[in-house]
């Protein structure tokens, strides 16, 4: 097991992990930018290095510092976390190199992955539905033209090296194809620095639901139940629930043993998420797979009872899962809402600033993960994520009426934050009913 | 007074200079006796003059005044500014070329802006830091093989009056 981890990310998920580490009795080096520098729970590290300013390019993202700062602090291993590094195979490989484990999965399944094409080919050999789109990236306009013709419109130009919901463009018609995708190419180049793109059908009124498996290096691969995600907004989810609470159980069987045969086929180890669309007839389309732990792994915690950021540090150490598929049993029902520094009445503008009062919720089956407190000043450097509220209890109904009631006690005075917003899907009939998919937070904007 | 404190207390009174449109500021806090003067070199800035009044001489004194107009220690000098170099990147600073060898700089050494001050290294790969200013090494505030992170202070170089 090792003995010392970096943990090279930040905010909450930074927390998370050292939590984590703590249990395991694995001492903790935090890294931090200059605009990070006032974090309370860098006080909870056993050491913290400054890797640079507050701009990512020059801190988070900055490889030779972050191998420096591992090597002056002579870890063992790197947690990468999610978002900036996680799932940059250049980053792993590095690692590698340097002879420091890459929490995570190798930089080959990270590549693979990462082609957001090559991962609807490998998924489609494994015998799982994939969307109906172009076989490979479109390399000319009458490919695009035929494709799209072939598969019907509306259609969704996505970037092969996109993915988390970013640079994807919808096409109605023939008319706004070839524009919105010569839009999408450039803009999947300046994002990505690639400018390939394929094409999608567009799944209509579906469902985001997703799998979380987890995977060592002796070859065993399990999943822990799927999560349901459909409450996004431009494409970034706001609530996830765990079970996904309208799939029957053979649906949810044939989504488990999709995304472990998937995960398996990419020589996947560690923790990773199998993402697939439903639509309201229950036909279910991979889309994708992340690898990294996500944001939402909470809800998937809470019905499992297994902590996944640990069962990551194990099977990096080479140890083998501490469970098999047999003793993955869901109870309850959990749901997490993030909590961002938004302003949900002025286009979710983002709204850094001084956290004046903070005050979170507590009691029975509610957990709050953050790196937020009161007199926190949210730097403008990064994500808008200030907390995660999660709660579990015996049933959906029940763990509705908690979040609503956790939501209520939530005091964060300084900065707006979506919790107005989420107070209103609490209560709304549609969301009670379970019947919502990936355009009800829009739809929701619209109404006001 | 600590260093870092100097400097911050500094950086406000320039701070406060500026923004009442002041041509001189004297205070003495902590046994630290400030002067401020604007105009030392031509520019907007204040000229800083800095003197010790106590017992506890927070800036280290050079052993042999090297710099013309004298050491800011002695508040002879005119408009001389304490320049801090700091870490550019995390990795072990090394004082001299080699194990054995002499340090690159040591406290009242003149430097250039070529001038190599010490090596950071990271990732085995031996990087060569510059003064970037002209002046007096007044202060090393890192130690010979010590871990350095991104903007720690590593010396303090004393610039000369123009």
């Amino acid at each position: 097991m090792f003995s010392r981890i970096l943990v090279a990310c930040r905010g909450e998920i930074a927390l998370r992990i050292m939590r984590a580490c703590r249990e395991l009795g694995i001492e903790t080096v935090a890294v931090y930018s200059q605009a990070d520098a006032e974090m309370v729970y860098l006080d909870f590290a056993d050491a913290s290095i400054c890797i640079g300013p507050g701009e990512s390019s020059q801190s988070y993202l900055n490889i030779p510092h972050i191998i420096a700062a591992a090597e002056v602090a002579d870890v063992d291993a790197i947690h990468p976390g999610y978002g900036f590094l996680a799932e940059v195979a250049q980053f792993a490989e590095v690692c590698r190199d340097c002879h420091i484990e890459f929490i995570g999965p190798s930089a080959e399944a990270l590549r693979l992955m990462g082609n957001k094409v090559a991962a609807r080919n490998l998924a489609r050999k494994c015998g799982a539905p994939v969307v109906p789109g172009s076989e490979g990236p479109i390399d000319s306009e009458d490919q695009a033209r035929t494709t799209a013709r072939e598969i019907g419109f509306p259609v969704m130009i996505k970037a092969a090296s996109g993915g988390g919901g970013r640079g994807m463009r919808r096409a109605n018609n023939e008319m706004t194809l070839l524009s919105h995708m010569a839009i999408a190419r450039s803009e999947a180049e300046a994002a990505f620095g690639d400018p390939s793109v394929y094409i999608e059908k567009v799944v209509e009124r579906a469902r985001h639901v997703e799998v979380q498996v987890l995977a060592d290096q002796r070859g065993r691969v399990v999943h822990l139940g799927e999560r349901d995600c459909s409450l996004q907004r431009r494409h970034q989810k706001l609530i996830e629930e765990a079970p996904c609470p309208v799939i029957t159980p053979k649906l949810r069987r044939r989504l488990g043993d999709d995304a472990v045969r998937i995960a398996a086929a990419a020589d996947y180890v560690g923790a990773g998420t199998v993402e697939f669309l439903v639509d309201p007839d229950n036909n279910y389309y991979f889309i994708e797979m992340n690898c990294r732990i996500q944001v939402e792994h909470p809800v998937t915690e809470m019905v499992t009872g297994i902590d996944i950021v640990k069962e990551q540090i194990r099977v990096a150490a080479g140890e083998r899962l501490s469970f098999r598929q047999e003793d993955v049993k869901i109870q309850g029902a959990a749901i997490e809402c993030r909590i961002n520094a938004e302003d949900p009445s002025n286009d979710f503008k983002p709204c850094p600033g001084l956290i004046t009062r903070f005050y979170a919720p507590g009691g029975p089956g509610v957990r709050v993960d953050t790196h937020a407190h009161g007199g926190y000043r949210i730097p403008p450097n990064y994500d808008s994520l200030i907390a995660k509220l999660i709660v579990h209890r015996r049933n959906r109904e029940e763990a509705r009426v908690c979040m609503r009631r956790a939501l209520e006690e939530f005091v964060i005075d300084g900065v707006k934050t979506t919790i107005p917003l989420y107070l209103e899907v609490f209560g709304h009939s549609a969301f009670v009913s379970g019947r919502v998919d990936t355009t009800f937070i829009e739809n929701l904007e619209r109404d006001h | 007074m600590e260093f870092d404190e100097i400097q911050d207390v500094l950086e406000r009174l320039i701070g406060v200079m500026d923004a009442r449109k002041l041509d001189e500021l004297e205070i003495e806090v902590e046994g630290l006796k400030v002067a401020l003067r604007r105009g030392g070199r031509g520019g907007d800035s204040p000229a800083v003059v800095v003197a010790h009044a106590g017992a506890h001489p927070a800036v280290p004194m050079p052993a042999a005044p090297a710099a013309p107009g004298g050491t800011p220690a002695e508040g002879e000098g005119e408009g001389e500014g304490l320049h801090i170099v700091s870490s550019p990147m995390v990795g072990t600073f090394y004082r001299s070329p080699a194990p054995d060898a002499d340090p690159f700089v040591d406290v009242g050494d003149e430097v250039t802006p070529d001038t190599v001050l010490c090596i950071i290294e990271a990732m085995k790969v031996m990087n060569e830091l510059k003064a970037e200013v002209a002046g007096v090494v007044q202060a090393v505030r890192a130690e010979d093989r010590e871990a350095v992170e991104y903007g720690q202070p590593l010396f303090v170089i004393a610039r000369p009056s123009a």
